[in-house]
């Protein structure tokens, strides 16, 4: 609207920039200078080679292709959720810090104590939940799957650690968010060069884990404690200008980031017993796909639940509406961010911390997010009365009522405001029109239609408050949601205060009264668990209820603005009767107790008409407030009153019916109803009951009501005739379309009918062959004709238009229905004991037999143990898996399959190779990426992930089966022919084996043939060869193994604070076996033992005689014959000497010795001389030697002046050149 | 609590087989509690037991429990695995009342499904073999299913009561489904239809096709009805004839409508002529109805709409029939997961 005034841009005309675009616009235009070396030089370009030109040419469309994606459809919706940004890294890397440099960077407030997902509004059009990741491996899972943005800290100065890698692998399992790295701890280098290379190092190792070009940021140094404020900014700026690819299992799946979460359970039930049934709700964004209400879901690190309710809740942490400038204000720069106590309340275990806005607190009362509201009305107690009524309309009321009940005041003052919006509103006017014109048409005819509608008005308009509706049937306007900015609304909420406050003092009155009746209530019916007016009381001192009350009031504050983010609470609700009657027919009913408290409530009603069935809205909402029901639950509980009413009174039949049709009524059904209801208005009356068919109460009646009569059995049982409705429960299950009055095909007019259908009858104008021949023909025809003709046209033309019209304006009021808000609780069936109780399995169908029903599958994966991980992973060995979004314990089968398709079992993963693993857990699609890790507790330096894989099949039939090998011993060997004994036990066993293949060890083959009377088991079997004695015969069989149906969900978040990593599941046997110190027992035949090996002997070799003959002497055996002795005659005789003989034999040789030692004596002593001599020579010759060179030198040198005094006598002139 | 709060429960028998299919699809357990609970014969009748252990058979791991008189169903369903499968019908409804829930089940096999399936091939209560061939196949095709293998074959005829009637049916698999626009049915351009008789007079058809005719000529001249006179063991264990007319616009829409004379020994005989009569005046009437899927086939249609691409599909639908009112608002939407 203001873009009128703005001033157009204006181009550049000088500067380099314009100086470029001149270029390239010339360029453009072909008029380029001849800087392009193509022209220039088209010969360097021409074509050499046309095989290499055809090459280069795939090549480049190869890499042009290999980019291509496929096309994702974007189904973010116009106002999509925040984008979740995962901060991770190691431990000390700065992520904290970087949290609140970033918080702080966008809304320009500073947390100090960050728990929790943050939200904040970081642009016009874009919000973020930013939420810290530790290194414990459940929440690293847990946010993976959830991130749509890492921002993965890496301390540089340290280099990569383990956790990186691990969520990169996780990422990768879980579908690949986007990435981006930043580098903290760069100011601790202290070289550039060093600071440079670990840089580029890391950059490298990044991009081969991410993707090559993947961002990574600096983040160079800390200024006080904190980033700064340049590079925070860029960041900032980074990921708000950030694109996302959608992830296939997001999308497909709707999940919820819960930033705050509430336990709605009673504290005295807690305190009486700790194992009961807790009732929670958690709130958070939707994200993903539509969820519907009352489906299963999964809490991770909880287990599985069914939720009780759902709603929409005004968005807590609005975009700002409007689009058109350029930045946000200060205003719309919201944080939100309950678990840390900003933006709201903080709940803590025993208290409730109220939090005043920061800096900001000044905007609360308008503009601000709603907590801050809600906040400063609680604040804004203490005041004086006059003070409130002068400050605010929230707290005028406030006083009259203790906590709990002004934001019931708070509601109501809300609420008219937007219905005077509403009445503005055309559409919705003209749709409460059109129940009215519907309740007059079909008023008569069956009275159940006309209490249908409006209740099924009722339940689209829904949600939040329901004491508007009740306004808006005195103000006959049944809307209350505007479709335009809140802004507006608010604006005009000013205005009207006043006019509207009187229509509150009314609905006050209404208050006060139904609250007191509620005391009586309770009192009366002590039994009753619904909190009753005490319960208000209570509200003061229970932060508990206060928050709830802040809740509701947070609610209808933000009832105005029209932003259509959902949030989501699940309670558990084992008291709340609201579930039962809130309950489609296929639901399971509530407990009778429940039933009863709402029957006790509504028995205040009972007396009162249809004008009381109105009113009965106003009142809830009040209780609601008080701090005991949700809004949504007090619209479900009426719908059980009115049951209850029915049950009562017999002539309430119709509103009972018309309660069951809006409990079974879902969110799309309203919609539904919605739309046929204009389609009433616009389209013809031919078929006036098809609404009523497809609210059909019909079926669900029928089941409704057996089940009322079953479930409330004890005191309210009420045995109800069945009631005649248009399907029975029980009638035919037939697809043909049977009309009771068909039409009378022999009538002329009838038969005309339908005449145009044919080939043969009339076409439309633009298709008449005859017509289209006429036009050809004449084109300036008969103008009459062509005139009705335009005319006619003209007609349909707007006819459409006012269609189109009509549908947008529905959808309009569909976006609105799907934008009111709906309270919700969560029911949650059980909750999983912390320790296992032996009672807890016992009785027919328990939680675990459920949750068994509902994982009953066994899947089948492809598995690989991770090249990182250090161990092998065994067969049987609980593991922990992580699939779509559950985390969970389970035993796997590790196998392999066979050439001929056998599913081999392996007793342990292969090292490199990939193998199969079946195990029995919940069913989750197939292609699911997985990974497995063994333990989640405690913390290891090494790689965590033990494998990764894909999911391939769910077959139930899979038969994996492990080698069985029989053996027997032949007893009594024919030819080949022998008798076997020892593989079986009987002749039934070997009956069974008839004709299967039989080996020996050494390979002979055989067949079993037939059992032997005697020894039992024996058989005869035949071989190809005659076996021995020694030879063991076996038969290999292969024997299947069931899978152990063992799933344990990890419910790592339900361990108390502190203790969430330490969760551990079923320990493994060789765990077990080291706790309890326990030795396994070795086969002592597969122990190894020392190898003795015995001295091997080898006989002499012996040629036989004939054969040495033969033999060339060469390599005849030569064996001298042994010196025989000699014979005595040829023996020397001994030589006797003379004793003087003796003496000079002596003598001599004494000499002898003598000589010889003189002479060695003599022999050295020369040697010793002759090397002396030797050395002196030596010595003389090397003095003589340099005697010679000084010689030499003396004469050279002299030789040398004798040559310089002839050059220099010879060469005069150069002397003075010299000189 | 005792349910499961992951299964849905229903009461009634109404819609078994819609619930049973969706359960199927969606892989969530029902419970299907009081059926014919306050029927002088309560439980189960054989057809539907017929028609549970049929899900057992193309399926793999389903569970079944059913109680001692019947009236309580627990179904958990198993993987869709299809392969050659062959299933004797009851007799007390026409094989076309299990074959539509195979139409919608068979494209999401594990295995092409081939199936024999023996019974009742036209009866008045069900839409019959022949209606079924003839328009149930092309709103099939027009989302991708089709090839050869795609057959629905009929090879012996038997009418109630008796049945003794079997017929082939083969689909392949599909991974996806191709979205469809189908918001112009176009005009008609002929009329195909098939009188039978079977252990009557040959002449019966004759005399059917000459009165189906009669009326519908007015309208178009491109009429051809087939009689098909099956004799010996082809002609199955009863005496019946019948008449099915299909109408084939220009864009591809089958109209079908039939009529089957009484089973033996119910009812008054019918004369040939009245039926044929009777017959065409369906036809006009389905005409009359419109779109571009007929009320036969309008739950199969919204069913793969449910099961395709989101958001592409748009189809024109006639009135809606009840059964369609059921399968597509009662059980596809709200539940579906």
């Amino acid at each position: 609207m203001e873009t009128k005034d703005q001033k157009k841009h204006r181009k550049k005309n000088s500067g380099p920039k314009a100086e470029k675009k001149k270029k390239r616009h010339l360029q453009d235009l072909q008029l380029g200078d001849e800087e392009d070396a193509r022209k220039r030089n088209p010969k360097a370009f021409a074509v050499q080679s046309a095989v290499r030109m055809a090459r280069s040419f795939h090549r480049t469309q190869d890499l042009k292709t290999k980019k291509h994606h496929i096309p994702v459809v974007d189904r973010t919706p116009l106002e999509p959720p925040p984008i979740v940004v995962v901060v991770m890294g190691p431990p000390k890397v700065g992520k904290s810090t970087l949290i609140q440099c970033l918080i702080r960077n966008f809304t320009r407030q500073k947390l100090t104590e960050i728990r929790g997902p943050v939200t904040i509004v970081s642009g016009k059009k874009r919000r973020l939940t930013i939420i810290e990741c530790g290194c414990d491996i459940n929440m690293m899972i847990d946010l993976a799957k959830v991130a749509d943005l890492v921002l993965m800290l890496i301390d540089a100065s340290f280099g990569f650690e383990m956790e990186t890698f691990e969520f990169l692998n996780i990422c990768q399992v879980h579908g690949f968010p986007k990435i981006m790295g930043v580098l903290t701890h760069l100011d601790s280098f202290k070289y550039n060069k060093q600071l440079k290379k670990a840089k580029k190092r890391l950059k490298h190792r990044f991009w081969t884990e991410v993707y090559p070009g993947a961002k990574l940021f600096y983040l160079s140094g800390m200024v006080h404690g904190e980033y700064q404020n340049q590079e925070i900014h860029n960041l900032g700026r980074f990921i708000t200008v950030m694109k996302f690819r959608p992830l296939t299992w997001q999308t497909s799946h709707p999940y919820i980031l819960a930033d705050r979460m509430e336990d709605l359970t009673n504290p005295e039930d807690i305190r009486t017993n700790a194992k009961c049934d807790r009732k929670v709700s958690l709130y958070g964004y939707l994200r993903g796909a539509h969820l519907k209400n009352k489906s299963q879901i999964h809490m991770p690190g909880v287990g599985d639940f069914a939720v009780s309710d759902i709603s929409f809740l005004p968005d807590p942490c609005a975009l700002p509406e409007q689009q058109k400038k350029r930045c946000l204000n200060e205003k719309e720069k919201l944080v939100y961010a309950p678990l840390s106590g900003v933006g709201g309340v903080l709940y803590d275990k025993d208290a409730v911390y109220v939090d005043l806005g920061g800096s900001h607190g000044f905007q609360e009362p308008d503009e601000a997010s709603p907590t801050h509201e809600l906040v400063q009305s609680l604040i804004s107690t203490h005041s004086t009365i006059d003070a409130k009524m002068a400050s605010s309309r929230v707290t005028l009321f406030s006083d009259s009522k203790p906590l709990g009940s002004e934001d019931i005041d708070n509601q109501g003052l809300w609420m008219p405001k937007e219905e005077k919006q509403v009445d503005l509103k055309t559409g919705r006017v003209r749709r409460k029109a059109i129940f009215g014109d519907e309740e007059d048409e079909s008023g008569d005819s069956d009275p159940e239609d006309d209490e249908e509608m409006p209740e099924g008005d009722r339940m689209e308009n829904s949600s939040s408050d329901e004491t508007e509706e009740e306004e808006d049937a005195e103000v006959t306007s049944k809307v209350y949601m505007a479709d335009k900015g809140a802004k507006r609304q608010r604006l005009e909420m000013e205005e009207d205060s006043e006019i509207d406050l009187p229509a509150f003092a009314d609905s006050d009155d209404d208050l006060e009264r139904s609250s007191g009746d509620e005391g009586e209530e309770e009192e009366a019916d002590e039994s009753s668990e619904e909190e009753g007016s005490d319960a208000e009381e209570r509200d003061n001192l229970e932060p508990k209820t206060i928050g709830k009350g802040s809740k509701s009031g947070l609610l209808h504050s933000n009832g105005l603005s029209d932003r259509l983010n959902l949030e989501k609470t699940m309670k558990k609700a084992a008291l709340t009767t609201s579930d039962s009657g809130h309950c489609t027919a296929e639901e399971a009913f509530a407990s009778e107790d429940e039933s009863e408290g709402s029957s006790s409530l509504s028995t205040e009603e009972k007396d009162s008409e249809d004008e009381a069935l109105v009113r009965k809205k106003f009142p809830k909402p009040s209780q609601a407030v008080s701090g005991q029901k949700r809004a949504s639950e007090s619209l479900i509980d009426e719908t059980s009153d009115i049951e209850d009413l029915l049950k009562e009174e017999e002539e309430y039949k119709e509103a009972s019916n018309y309660s069951t049709e809006t409990s079974g009524a879902l969110k799309w059904k309203e919609d539904l109803s919605r739309k046929a209801a204009e389609a009433f208005l616009r389209q013809q009356q031919a078929t006036p009951n098809l609404q009523k068919l497809i609210y059909g109460t019909v079926t669900e009646d029928n089941e409704e009501e057996d089940e009322a009569g079953e479930e409330l059995g004890g005191l309210f049982r009420v045995s109800q005739p069945a009631r005649e409705c248009k399907y029975k429960a029980d009638s035919l299950d037939c697809s043909r379309f049977h009309l009771e009055v068909p039409h009378d095909w022999d009538l002329e007019e009838v038969m005309d009918s339908i005449r145009d259908c044919f080939v043969t009858g009339k076409w439309e104008e633009d298709k008449d062959a005859a017509k289209i021949l006429a036009e050809d023909e004449e084109l300036y025809g008969d103008f009459e004709d062509l005139e009705t003709g335009d005319v006619h046209k003209g007609a349909s033309g707007l006819d459409t238009q006012t269609e189109d019209v009509e549908e947008e304006i529905k959808e309009e009021i569909d976006s609105s229905a799907e934008e009111s808000a709906k309270k919700k609780h969560l029911d949650k069936k059980r909750k999983l004991k912390e320790m296992f109780d032996a009672e807890y399995d016992e009785g027919e169908s328990t939680y675990f037999d459920d949750l068994k029903g509902e994982m009953h599958r066994q899947a089948q994966m492809r598995l690989k143990k991770h090249r990182w991980y250090k161990k092998i992973l065994k067969s049987r060995d609980p593991i922990i898996f992580s699939v779509g979004w559950r985390r969970f314990q389970t035993i796997p089968l590790y196998y392999i399959e066979d050439h001929n398709g056998r599913q081999r079992l392996l007793k342990y993963t292969p090292q490199h190779m990939h193998c199969g693993a079946a195990f029995w857990g919940p069913i989750t699609p197939q292609g699911t990426g997985f990974l497995a890790v063994q333990f989640v507790d405690g913390t290891t330096p090494d790689f965590r992930i033990a494998a990764t894989g894909i999911v391939l099949d769910l077959d139930k039939s899979i038969k994996i089966v492990k080698k069985l090998k029989l053996t027997g011993f032949p007893y009594k060997i024919f030819k080949n022919t022998s008798f076997i004994k020892g593989m079986f036990n009987s002749a039934l066993e070997v009956a069974k084996f008839e004709g299967a293949v039989i080996r020996t060890v050494s390979g002979i083959r055989g067949q079993i043939k037939k059992a032997l009377r005697a020894p039992e088991g024996a058989f005869r079997a035949t071989f190809e060869d005659k076996l021995l004695m020694s030879d063991i015969v076996f038969m290999r069989t292969w024997y299947p193994v069931s899978i152990p149906a063992f799933y344990n969900p990890v419910t790592s978040l339900l361990k108390p604070v502190g203790e969430k990593d330490t969760w551990s599941g079923m320990r493994t046997t060789g765990q077990l076996r080291l706790a309890h110190r326990v030795k396994l027992k070795p086969n002592k035949d597969s122990l190894y033992k020392p190898i003795v090996r015995q001295k091997k002997h080898f006989n002499s070799l012996h040629i036989p005689k004939a054969l040495q003959k033969a033999l060339p002497f060469k390599t005849k055996p030569k064996t001298q014959a042994k010196a025989g002795k000699i014979p005595k005659d040829r023996r020397r005789p001994a030589v006797i000497r003379e004793p003087h003989e003796r003496k000079v034999l002596a003598l001599l040789d004494a000499l002898s010795t003598v000589h010889s030692q003189k002479m060695k004596k003599a022999k050295e002593q020369r040697h010793l001389h002759n090397k002396e001599h030797f050395k002196a020579k030596q010595k003389e010759e090397e003095e003589k030697l340099k005697r010679q060179k000084d010689l030499r030198k003396k004469l050279f040198r002299i030789q040398g002046q004798k040559e310089k005094r002839n050059q220099k006598s010879s060469l005069k002139g150069p002397k003075e050149q010299l000189k | 609590m005792a349910t499961p709060a992951h299964s849905l429960s229903y009461a009634g028998c109404n819609f078994l087989r819609q619930r049973l299919v969706l359960s199927t699809l969606s892989g969530r357990p029902v419970k299907i509690r009081k059926i014919r609970a306050r029927d002088d014969n309560p439980g189960l009748r054989d057809f539907e037991a017929s028609f549970i252990r049929l899900l057992d058979k193309i399926t793999n791991g389903s569970r079944i429990e059913i109680n001692q008189t019947g009236t309580t169903l627990y179904y958990q369903p198993g993987l869709l695995y299809g392969g050659s499968v062959e299933h004797d019908c009851s007799v007390l409804r026409g094989i076309g009342y299990y074959l539509e829930s195979l139409l919608c089940l068979a494209p999401f096999m594990k295995h092409p499904l081939r199936i024999v399936l023996r019974g009742v091939t036209n009866d008045q209560v069900d839409p019959s073999v022949d209606v079924l061939k003839t328009t149930a196949l092309p709103v099939l095709k027009q989302f991708g299913i089709d090839g050869e293998s795609l057959e629905l074959k009929i090879v012996r005829r038997g009418m109630p009561p008796g049945g003794g009637g079997e017929v082939i049916f083969s689909c392949p698999i599909r991974k996806v489904l191709k979205p469809i626009q189908l918001t112009d049915p176009g005009k008609i351009k002929r009329i195909r239809g098939m009188a039978y008789s079977v252990r009557v007079s040959p002449q019966m058809a004759n005399r059917i096709v000459d009165s189906a005719r009669s009326i519908l000529n007015k309208f178009i001249p491109d009429i051809y009805i087939y009689t098909d006179h099956m004799k010996g063991i082809n002609s199955g264990k009863s005496p019946g004839f019948g008449l099915s007319l299909v109408a084939e616009t220009i864009n591809g829409t089958f109209l079908g409508a039939e009529l089957t004379s009484n089973p033996q020994g119910q009812g008054v005989a019918v004369l040939p002529e009245d039926l044929g009569r009777n017959c065409a005046k369906l036809l006009l009437e389905e005409i009359y109805r419109g779109g571009c899927v007929d009320s036969t086939n309008q739950s199969l249609a919204l069913l793969f709409m449910t099961l395709g691409q989101q958001d592409v599909s748009k189809v024109l639908l006639g009135p809606l029939s009840p059964y369609t009112i059921f399968a597509a608002f009662e059980e596809l939407f709200p539940d579906y997961v």
